[in-house]
């Protein structure tokens, strides 16, 4: 077919022949169902979140362990009943066992944002002295009880992004950021899939009471069975896991 | 490893280095007529052929050579398109499935096991 030179290259929107409108408006709803139906496939394949979240500001007194993890055991707080424990974290991927062991055992006041997820409860402290200092007050005797020899099947978290800081905060499309705030110093979390005395959150230590560092970054966010001495303190359970009994589960 | 990685990329910039001077001394005038006797730009080529010396050096004899086929450099493309589409219309829905069916989905129901009492 020849053009002329005159005649412009560019036809516009033409409107479709009367024989292909069908299969067109065939194609289009298709499509839309398509879209639809892989949207609901692609999210009921996905884990539910849970209803972690930050709760907004809050403070508390009580008593501060930096070992394994800096956690906050509470006295006194409008926010958090008594004795519950917080495990403690700065802003960001970041821990805080440089400002916790400056004040370790003591009475302090802690101030920041406020996180939570089922029993699990966690602070987000703020910056300076703002967020932990000394305070006045009675020290109380922080229980230990030990709890005995456990194999416990699971997965390990940071105990920033699992108590409300991220949603979702736990599984393997979280583990590239659990194991950065892991790297952080952030406390990590172990979510059992069974309780023990009453909880199926644990702090993790190593097998000689000391943190982690980096040795388990391998099996973060994802579902594995190890042994070790479970040893509840205050009313947090720590899981002093045996790194050589760790196994991914097939 | 790290050190082995970056003694492969010295050796690669280096023999890159060996290409480009004579490709910008003498090459680049014998097969490009635009541009003969004009040098002022050519020192501006230099990091571009230490990344891609292998393509100059091929297309230099290609080029210098006559065996150079224009047309038939924007063929090959389109020959392979369908069978591309069709090979990523069954590999991707696989590969989507596969990964689904072979991801870790529990146990989330596996029972505490006590193997000592506490003290």
């Amino acid at each position: 077919m020849n053009q002329s030179q005159d005649e412009p290259f560019f036809i516009g929107w033409a409107a479709p022949p009367d024989l292909l409108r069908p299969f067109l408006a065939g194609v289009a709803l298709g499509l839309l169902l398509l879209a639809g139906v892989f949207a609901y496939l692609v999210s009921a394949t996905q884990d539910d979140p849970g209803d972690g979240a930050f709760m907004g500001r809050a403070v508390a007194h009580g008593v501060l362990q930096t070992d394994p993890y800096p956690v906050l055991h509470v006295v006194e707080s409008e926010r958090y009943e008594p004795g519950t424990p917080l495990i403690l974290s700065g802003n960001g991927k970041i821990g805080v066992r440089d400002r916790a062991s400056k004040v370790d055992g003591q009475y302090v006041r802690a101030a920041g944002t406020k996180l939570e997820r089922g029993d699990l409860s966690g602070l987000q402290l703020a910056n300076g002295m703002n967020g932990l200092r000394p305070a006045d007050g009675a020290i109380p005797q922080i229980e230990t009880d030990d709890l005995g020899r456990w194999r416990l099947t699971g997965e390990i978290c940071d105990g920033k992004c699992l108590i409300g800081a991220m949603r979702p905060g736990r599984g393997l499309a979280h583990k590239a950021c659990a194991n950065l705030c892991l790297a952080g110093d952030v406390p990590p979390v172990f979510v059992a899939t069974d309780k023990v005395d009453g909880s199926e959150f644990f702090l993790l230590a190593n097998a000689d009471g000391q943190s982690l560092g980096d040795t388990m970054m391998d099996y973060t966010a994802i579902f594995i069975e190890a042994e070790g001495r479970v040893e509840k303190r205050g009313n947090l359970n720590i899981f002093f896991i045996e790194e050589d009994t760790v196994k991914v589960i097939r | 490893m790290a050190a082995m990685i970056l003694l492969t990329g010295q050796i690669y910039l280096a023999v890159g280095a060996l290409v480009a001077l004579p490709f910008l001394v003498v090459g680049l005038g014998r097969i490009d007529e635009n541009a003969q006797n004009t040098w002022v730009f050519r020192p501006m080529l230099i990091p571009g052929v230490l990344l891609i010396w292998p393509l100059v050096l091929w297309r230099w004899i290609v080029l210098e050579t006559g065996r150079a086929d224009e047309p038939a450099r924007h063929r090959p493309p389109l020959t392979w398109q369908p069978r591309l589409t069709l090979t990523l219309a069954v590999l991707l829905p696989f590969l989507i499935f596969a990964a689904l069916v072979i991801r870790q989905d529990g146990p989330f129901e596996r029972p505490a096991v006590q193997l000592e009492d506490g003290l």
